[in-house]
């Protein structure tokens, strides 16, 4: 064996890394946001079990956790066109990451409400709260609380999955590695530096949503 | 409808191959989650540190580029690898330690004392975990282990960009033809027939896996169900 480990290589490639590491970065952020809205409204639409909509929600939530994201992806990139709705390959990323990571927060949100009790929409109602206001100034601050450990795992799949998006030729983290790998050969060092990268922000995303649990569980904590 | 029905073949061949693949790592994956999961459960702590380290590990880094690395990372150490056996590989190190999760949230889910009990009556550990721990451990780590099949067969179209040919990659194969022959791509309708497939599939499996959920709890306080934390879905 005569490949020898040199890091002055990933060093020599650091900027390019660190462009795609803000592609995967910006990409991930836009959809975990965007996804945790989508957990929301869902989660909401379930629980009150609005007519149609209710069920239109099951659905994409069935369908979406049963079919590969991959392929999900190409069909918003290569299939919707034929339809008129043709994205880019930046907004079909996020797209796709998007309509995954909301199906998995619909679930994620439906456990926060259920687990707000009944006697809180009973008393919001002996107030005069309109279903509303109930649902912003109760269900979603005290639901978010129970959901967000749920949803954190499913934003850190989001971020981990977002390398998918270098098959439709979005220049992310993988993508950037990959390029480089199929014309310089350096395998290990381009790995060993995405490898460290992505665990790097999965730690980051954790840590700082363990920081919000322990924000959000305040008023809760009796000592 | 009438390019699937002149494609069914090579369709055919392609759900083959993601069987093939999916069956395949089932059963390494099955004999890595047991070797970790019984780890995880040690009482010597570095064996626990062991069984940590590889899950973590193996949850934290995006499986496509896990398996990319398997791929192009062989050929380095003097063992290239067929996509085929490249993707069963890395496929097995992400069950693995997806089941190892399962695995060990199974032999936590049998009382304690049922083991103090064994300890009490003179059994040896192996004979403990043959004869008491397993059989309990079993039946509760079944429903989840449905689930991580269905989620692998999900996991094997990353296999495609590999290059096996496994069902997704055959869909992939088709629109480019019929493209070039064409001149108008028929993706929408072909991924759009992709999907639904792997959606019956998967949903029959996660009813599958819902199902011996329900006779699970139906058997009463006896066993409890299996915490594990989320599955790591593609």
């Amino acid at each position: 064996m005569s490949y020898r480990f040199d890091f002055g290589y990933i060093l020599a490639n650091g900027p390019a890394l660190l462009e795609g590491l803000g592609m995967t970065v910006l990409v991930s952020v836009i959809s975990i946001a965007l996804a945790a809205a989508v957990g929301v409204v869902g989660a909401a639409v379930r629980v009150f079990r609005v007519p149609v909509l209710s069920q239109l929600f099951g659905f994409y939530v069935e369908f979406i956790r049963n079919t590969p994201l991959l392929a999900q992806l190409f069909f918003i990139f290569y299939g919707l066109p034929s339809l008129g709705l043709g994205l880019s390959v930046y907004w079909s990323g996020v797209a796709a990451l998007t309509v995954w990571g909301g199906a998995y927060n619909v679930e994620n949100m439906r456990g926060g409400f259920l687990a707000v009790s009944k006697g809180m929409r009973e008393a919001s109602q002996s107030l005069g709260l309109r279903p509303l206001h109930y649902l912003w100034l109760v269900a979603i601050p005290l639901g978010l609380r129970v959901a967000i450990p749920a949803m954190l795992n499913t934003s850190v799949s989001v971020l981990k999955n977002s390398s998918y998006l270098q098959a439709i030729g979005f220049a992310e983290l993988t993508f950037v590695a990959m390029e480089r790998v199929a014309t310089e050969f350096r395998t290990l060092e381009m790995f060993a530096a995405i490898g460290v990268l992505y665990l790097v922000l999965v730690l980051i995303l954790s840590f700082a949503v363990r920081r919000l649990e322990f924000h959000l569980q305040r008023p809760f904590r009796t000592s | 409808m009438q390019l699937i029905l002149a494609n069914s073949t090579i369709f055919l061949e392609g759900l083959r191959q993601t069987f093939q693949l999916a069956v395949a790592t089932l059963l390494c994956a099955t004999v890595v989650s047991v070797l970790i999961g019984m780890l995880s459960v040690s009482r010597r702590g570095w064996a626990r540190a062991v069984a940590i380290c590889y899950v973590e590990f193996f949850r934290d880094i995006p499986l496509l580029v896990n398996m990319l690395f398997v791929y192009f990372g062989a050929p380095l150490v003097g063992v290239p690898l067929s996509p085929f056996a490249a993707s069963l590989i890395s496929l097995t190190l992400w069950g693995g330690a997806n089941g190892a999760e399962i695995v060990r949230g199974g032999i936590n889910a049998v009382p304690r004392h049922q083991t103090a009990s064994a300890v009490a009556l003179g059994l040896k550990p192996w004979e403990i975990f043959r004869y008491i721990i397993l059989p309990q451990a079993l039946l509760p780590i079944l429903p989840p282990f449905t689930g991580l099949f269905s989620n692998l067969i999900q996991a094997t179209t990353l296999a495609s960009l590999v290059g096996v040919t496994e069902f997704f990659r055959i869909g992939g194969i088709i629109v480019e033809r019929t493209t070039l022959q064409e001149g108008h791509s028929p993706a929408f309708l072909i991924y759009g027939f992709v999907l639904l497939v792997y959606f019956v599939i998967c949903s029959a499996l996660t009813a599958l896996s819902r199902r011996l959920e329900r006779n699970l709890q139906r058997r009463g306080g006896q066993l409890a169900r299996v915490a594990v934390k989320p599955q790591e879905s593609v």
